[in-house]
């Protein structure tokens, strides 16, 4: 804050604290196995919620068996020795609460909401499915099912779904992000009962998991339940693997064209981020507040109010580990070319980075950013995901008090200068999506 | 061995020392139940009436003001859909500032506004409060209503409607509320276009005027907020509101059905029928009954573990989702079980419904599905305490529902005491198994008969009014329908004499112009479609020289062989002349209602098996709807004279590809001209 007040008297209105966070308090300690521990005591409301995270994602498998990541998400749900098949779900529910999960490029995450007094239970359930999860033939065949009706619903049946993989594809020409979660069902199909069970023994470890606890709780009670449920489980015997690939920066745009089951043509635009934890960060996601971010937003209201071109536009940082892409998409309106849309979309871009962005603007940017942080620790759920985020992508559990200082350094210039700097026309990938029925006839 | 190893486990836990040694062959007990603390609104009344409750929670900078009227459902008769636009209008600007203005605003401080015919609620960080307080007072007490606003209002909501139109499940809940309320009930009655129409911005400040007063407000304060400064700010903001006198309203009780029967909406276009069974309910919150339907709910249909959605979709596979809803409401409510069925299994579908009703009522719950819901409830409404705004939702309950000071502190308490017996006491007392109405919207060609076994079979239309009974005569046939109908636009002389046509048309799709031009040359067997917008060609389908192409935005396709034969078919102006000597088989399937004109449908089947659907108006013999599963449905009227031949000169199309209703006007149309090839391609 000191740097802050120094700069700020140098140059005066450019920078406008944000208002301190409230604190996030947390306690956190290390298993022998490297199981990393976090808990967040709020007593207010008798609810706990019990998460791990495991530091593996798409970007973490064998480019020959993509989507095995996302894969495990649905297997874990299968059981394990002590928990018959498919009653993981049931087990949880009627005891009153909720679970679900979620893959990205770079983690998987599980959690459940239960009343507090079922702590015990969760931490049980969830050292079970560290501990000895059922990975076997049966339970691989009944998930492959599941997976493809996920991929029909998400991916094929729903109209601009493939967008993701489309555009991570071109993307990335040597690191793994080029594949999305979802990965290959043929890959699936190849894969053997044995890589199966390899890829739980390699990532399923302890020593790549992070335990959050939170809600109502009592430290060392806590502590002591998950030494018991947790202490036995073995360390991983190899290191973990992680990719070490440099993405080369790109110097031709990558252009294309997709034929989907839509009505609506849409331009798709992707550039290239740094990783998620550089500095830049910040100032990218004010940019895309900026660009798209509610109805006064400089996009939504030239594209979308004034000249009609779109009817929706978006700007999504997809914030990577390694660095992911700021993803911009609009859809055209009625009879509108998208080649006329992404010029206007161009020349709101051009307009950015040659001019920057007003005083009252910037100001306005801060106000959401603010408001955006403060809201992101309303309930236990969201606290426990972003404490473990915290300690896995930041490296630091404390990170979470600390977001605000971070967008406070955020100046007016650097959200031009971002702008300048990643949304690089020559480096970028453009798609149209266009109608199948528009797709030409081959041979 | 390990019934060794757990047996010194277990003697080491007894001695007060824990050993890292788990039993994990059964699943630990639950904790002692944990209390829970429900937080405390403090309340207090200003002198006009407003009452506030105060919901401290200084966990976040935030604060949040949730003003609610309560006031008795209205009956809205031409002007149904009046309070729709209510909120939006407020929102539409102020005396102090533009809409432009406002959104800018609200944006600026990160913060929240919205308003409806029933509320206003506003939300912020505690730093931005005034800001926020001023600009919901604004639009409180401030409100112009432009003139301007209300056109674009109604504009959109005509394009709402028109996709409800569309909507099998819009025209679900619309047939199920008319027919278990009546047009003449609020609850019953929907708005049209006519009622749109006739909503002035006279009516919309009259409500305004009307039910904007303190007297029947509430406001709900939530947040990093004190009584004593709530009661300050909401003095300065709200003290000078003016009471007023508000009308109340009291309706006839709505009458379950003597017995069961069926209500359907004839879509043919649909492969998936809406199913909803369902009778209204007296039952409000606070009513002996209502935590023990929540329990009986949730046992029937209330989640994925529930009776129905393990029968129709676990064990029988018919639907992706089946649920049923115990409403509870001050005036009247509603039972209801519903679920999109695959067409060809809507009787059995209904079946398992009645089935499963009847059998929850004779046979009641078992203890294990008792306790699993109560484990699901509690647990739902524990999770829902994190939100402060429960609170304040549990103070507005009991003021308006006048229920016990600690019926909430309490709630979990009755939950959990409730018996099988009280469950199937409810059971009995709420639900009339043989009093239900079957509600379906599906294809009727395909499910009304197997539907009779349910009970009388009513046909409604889309807005949910009895269709009109109509009967084909006895001797009526396709044949003679196709040849009354080229009689009626003058005869098969006249129209043989039609060798050629061109025909150009504009239309306007939400705000943008369209050109479509058609060129008939049947004798020649060409054809040519071209849709254009500003000049540009959008979309073109060519045939010529027994070959046919497609072509979007410049990408061209040809044809194959099955889409040239049905392109063929359309290629000819007047298709009835040709049907049966291409091959095609026609049959009626009786006479239908076309917005509100009695038609003969007919079905012509090409040898593919391909089908499209003609309506010839019973009265003038003219076709006045094309109904096609691939390119949706045309409407035609209007029809002129050219060449002593009636063709139609407005054109609607609805199709799942447009978002709203293309309405085509013919501009030009020429008759027996050359037919070059610059025309056709």
């Amino acid at each position: 804050m000191k740097k802050n007040l120094l700069l700020s008297l140098l140059f005066g209105w450019i920078i406008l604290p944000l208002a301190a966070q409230t604190k996030i308090e947390f306690k956190e300690f290390t298993l022998d196995n490297g199981l990393h521990v976090i808990m967040h005591k709020d007593n207010t409301t008798p609810i706990v919620v019990t998460s791990v995270l495991y530091h593996v994602g798409s970007k973490n498998e064998n480019p020959e068996r993509t989507g095995f990541a996302h894969f495990f998400e649905h297997l874990m749900f299968e059981g394990s020795e002590n928990i018959d098949r498919g009653q993981y779900m049931n087990i949880i529910q009627s005891r009153g609460g909720t679970l679900n999960a979620y893959t990205s490029n770079d983690i998987t995450y599980y959690y459940e909401l239960l009343p507090s007094n079922e702590l015990d239970l969760a931490l049980y359930m969830e050292s079970e499915r560290m501990l000895h999860s059922k990975v076997d033939l049966t339970g691989v065949e009944t998930q492959r099912e599941v997976v493809k009706e996920e991929r029909r619903q998400r991916y094929e049946n729903q109209p601009y779904g493939t967008i993701l993989p489309e555009t991570l594809k071109r993307a990335y020409t040597t690191h793994p992000y080029q594949w999305a979660p979802i990965g290959s069902m043929d890959h699936l199909n190849a894969a053997t009962i044995e890589e199966f069970q390899q890829f739980y023994k390699d990532f399923y470890v302890p020593n790549n998991a992070t335990l959050t606890i939170a809600g109502d709780i009592d430290y060392a009670t806590t502590e002591s339940m998950v030494r018991k449920y947790f202490s036995e489980i073995p360390k991983g015997t190899k290191s973990v693997y992680r990719p070490n690939i440099t993405e080369p920066k790109k110097t031709v745009e990558v252009r294309d064209i997709i034929y989907d089951n839509i009505q609506i043509p849409a331009v798709i635009q992707a550039y290239n981020l740094p990783a998620r934890n550089h500095p830049d960060s910040y100032a990218l996601s004010m940019l895309s507040t900026y660009l798209t971010g509610g109805n006064s937003s400089l996009m939504t209201k030239e594209l979308v109010d004034k000249q009609q071109k779109a009817l929706v536009v978006a700007a999504i940082p997809l914030e990577l580990e390694d660095g992911g892409v700021f993803l911009m998409y609009g859809i055209a309106n009625m009879g509108v070319d998208p080649k006329d849309l992404e010029t206007e979309v161009d020349k709101l871009i051009k307009q950015v980075q040659d001019q920057g962005i007003s005083d009252e603007e910037f100001t306005k940017l801060k106000n959401i950013m603010e408001n955006n942080i403060v809201s992101g620790n309303s309930t236990i759920a969201g606290i426990a995901e972003n404490l473990a985020e915290a300690k896995v992508i930041y490296g630091n559990t404390n990170y979470i008090n600390q977001v605000m200082d971070a967008y406070s350094k955020v100046t007016k210039e650097d959200i031009q200068r971002v702008a300048k700097t990643y949304m690089d026309l020559t480096g970028r990938v453009v798609l149209y999506y266009l109608p199948k029925s528009a797709q030409p006839v081959t041979e | 061995m390990k019934k060794f190893v757990l047996g010194i486990g277990f003697m080491l836990l007894a001695t007060g020392i824990t050993f890292a040694q788990v039993d994990r062959s059964k699943l630990p007990a639950s904790g002692p139940a944990p209390e829970i603390k429900i937080g405390e609104a403090e309340t207090f009344t200003l002198a006009n009436g407003l009452k506030v409750f105060v919901v401290k929670n200084n966990k976040l900078p935030r604060v949040s003001f949730t003003l609610v009227l309560d006031r008795d459902p209205i009956l809205e008769g031409d002007k149904a859909g009046l309070s729709g636009f209510v909120g939006e209008m407020m929102m539409g600007g102020t005396k102090n500032r533009t809409k432009d203005q406002l959104d800018q605003e609200i944006d600026f401080i990160g913060a929240s506004l919205g308003a409806s015919a029933t509320s206003v609620s506003a939300s912020s960080l505690k730093k931005h409060q005034g800001k926020v307080l001023e600009l919901m007072a604004d639009v409180l007490f401030n409100p112009i209503f432009p003139e301007t606003e209300l056109e674009k209002l109604k504009k959109q909501s005509l394009t709402g409607l028109a996709t409800t139109k569309d909507d099998p499940q819009a025209i679900s809940s619309r047939l199920s509320r008319a027919v278990l309320f009546g047009k003449n009930h609020p609850y019953g009655e929907s708005q049209t276009e006519q009622t749109t129409k006739n909503i002035t911005l006279e009516d919309v400040k009259a409500y305004y005027q009307t039910y904007f007063k303190p007297n029947i407000a509430y406001l709900a304060i939530v947040g990093d907020i004190d009584k004593t400064e709530a009661e300050k700010i909401v003095n300065q903001y709200f003290g000078a509101w003016q009471k007023g006198m508000v009308p109340t309203f009291n309706y006839p009780m709505p009458v379950r059905a003597a017995k069961q029967a069926v209500a359907l909406v004839d879509r043919s276009s649909s492969v998936q029928s809406v199913i909803d069974v369902t009778q209204p309910v007296q039952m409000k919150i606070g009513d002996a009954d209502y935590i023990s339907s929540r329990l009986l709910n949730q046992i029937l249909g209330g989640g994925s573990a529930s009776r129905l959605f393990m029968n129709l979709r676990e064990d029988k596979g018919f639907t992706y989702g089946a649920y049923s809803s115990i409403d509870a409401d001050k005036l009247v409510g509603t039972i209801s079980a519903s679920a999109s069925v695959r067409s060809e299994v809507t009787d059995s579908a209904v079946y398992e419904f009645v089935y499963e009703i009847k059998n929850l009522v004779e046979n009641g719950v078992t203890q294990e599905e008792l306790d699993k819901a109560k484990a699901e409830l509690a647990g739902s409404f524990g999770r829902s305490l994190e939100q402060p705004s429960t609170v304040a939702n549990f103070a507005l309950n009991t003021a308006r529902y006048n229920l016990p000071k600690d019926y909430y502190a309490t709630y979990l308490q009755k939950l959990n005491s409730y018996t099988v017996a009280d469950i199937n006491a409810t059971a009995k007392r709420l639900i009339e198994p043989d009093k239900f109405i079957i509600t379906t919207v599906g294809n009727g060609a395909e499910i009304k008969e197997k539907l009779a076994q349910f009970g009388e079979v009513i046909e409604y239309d889309i807005m949910g009014e009895p269709a009109k009974q109509l009967v084909a005569e006895a001797d009526m046939t396709a044949e003679k329908v196709l040849e009354n109908y080229l009689n009626a636009i003058g005869g098969v002389d006249k129209v043989a004499a039609i060798k050629t046509t061109k025909i150009s048309m504009d239309a306007n799709v939400m705000g943008t112009p369209l050109t479509i031009a058609f060129v008939y040359d049947s004798g020649n067997g060409r054809y040519g479609q071209k849709l254009s917008i500003a000049g540009n060609v959008m979309q073109k389908t060519t045939l010529a020289d027994g070959k046919g192409s497609m072509s979007i935005q410049g990408n061209v396709i040809e044809m194959n062989e099955a889409q040239l034969a049905e392109a063929q078919l359309n290629s000819f102006l007047f298709p009835e002349a040709v049907y049966k000597a291409n091959g095609y088989t026609v049959s009626l399937d009786g006479l239908k209602d076309v917005d509100g004109k009695p038609a003969y449908k007919v079905i012509i089947t090409a040898a593919s098996g391909a089908k499209l659907i003609n309506y010839y108006a019973q009265d003038s013999g003219l076709k006045i709807k094309y109904e096609n599963p691939a390119s949706g449905d045309t409407f035609y009227s209007d029809y002129q004279a050219k060449d002593g031949v009636l063709m139609p000169m407005a054109w609607t199309i609805k199709s799942p590809q447009i978002p709203v209703p293309l309405e085509a006007k013919v501009t030009s149309l020429e008759v027996n001209v050359p037919v070059i090839e610059g025309d056709i391609n």
